[in-house]
């Protein structure tokens, strides 16, 4: 049976948006690179990055695609708190795919994050050993507080088939 | 490149080493405001039957990033960035970020880029993310929708 039925393929256009409740701040930045271990003074030293043509402190890039501070959802028995479909495919394992990042701008500790995510597609596909798999693709889109784009992500989620596993 | 040079095609970028500790495990899940218990809960994961925790496969993004910007200096930035994950990676494992740059235009360049797992040794274990690439600005320190 095709795993691609008229339910899954009615996700695409579902769409989910979350606004913080307050600006980004630069401890969230500078926590982040302490996190990873990038010690880039862009993260700490506002003299230092305005040196650069920068207003003040910025975030590592990507932190803005990865944290889930701006989406206040509670923690779930998993421990996780950020946005999620709870998409539930049956006789199936989800693996994550990728993602692809697009960067308008450096963020801002008074950047106030809205994120607007959506389903843009789904397709089904064969693994090179034979198995059934279905992609979700879906996209975040963030902007500021006047609407204008700071990032985007694209982010691949593939159901895998469990059928013919031992 | 070299101090003061421009960045041409074909030269590879110095790579970035981490070793992946439970610590920094821990301190990624709270700057990003992911406390999935994948990431280091034993209990957890003994009941997922993996072998330990697993390293949030978004950190090689932010890895991959610096590794740009500590070559290109402030000076830069990266446009966009994409990413395929190959294998897991577990808590106390070490990855290698590479890349050789594929392409300079005026002001910015393109790149592939991977991430592997390695060994004490240094050797490759196996690929954690590949393939990946990014295109990056050159001379400003910040982006185009500033």
């Amino acid at each position: 049976m095709s795993l691609l039925t008229e339910d899954i393929r009615g996700l695409v256009g579902r769409t989910r948006t979350y606004i913080a409740p307050e600006p980004f701040g630069a401890a969230a930045g500078r926590y982040f690179g302490l996190a990873i271990g990038d010690d880039n003074p862009l993260y700490s030293d506002p003299e230092f990055a305005r040196a650069q043509g920068l207003q003040g402190v910025t975030a590592p890039p990507t932190l803005i695609c990865e944290t889930n501070q701006y989406a206040g959802l509670p923690i779930g028995d998993d421990g996780y708190a950020g946005h999620m479909w709870q998409i539930e495919i049956p006789g199936t394992r989800l693996v994550r795919g990728g993602n692809r990042y697009t960067l308008h701008r450096r963020l801002r500790p008074e950047d106030v994050v809205t994120a607007t995510w959506s389903i843009s597609g789904v397709e089904e596909k064969v693994t090179r050993s034979g198995q059934e798999m279905l992609v979700l693709t879906s996209r975040a889109v963030y902007t500021d507080q006047d609407g204008r784009p700071l990032a985007e992500n694209e982010e691949t989620m593939i159901f895998v088939s469990l059928a013919g596993n031992s | 490149m070299t101090a003061g040079s421009a960045p041409v095609a074909g030269e590879a970028i110095p790579p970035l080493e981490r070793c992946i500790t439970l610590t920094s495990m821990v301190a990624y899940a709270g700057a990003t405001w992911d406390w999935h218990r994948l990431h280091y809960d034993p209990e957890f994961v003994a009941a997922n039957r993996l072998p330990a925790p697993v390293v949030d496969g978004q950190v090689f993004g932010a890895l991959l990033v610096e590794m740009l910007q500590d070559w290109l200096g402030p000076r830069c930035f990266v446009q966009t960035l994409d990413f395929t994950f190959r294998n897991l990676v577990f808590a106390g494992e070490t990855v290698r970020c590479s890349g050789t740059v594929t392409e300079v235009g005026e002001g910015r360049l393109s790149a592939d880029l991977r991430v592997d797992v390695v060994g004490t040794d240094g050797t490759v274990d196996r690929a954690a993310v590949a393939p990946a690439g990014a295109r990056v600005l050159l001379g400003t320190a910040e982006g185009p929708g500033a």
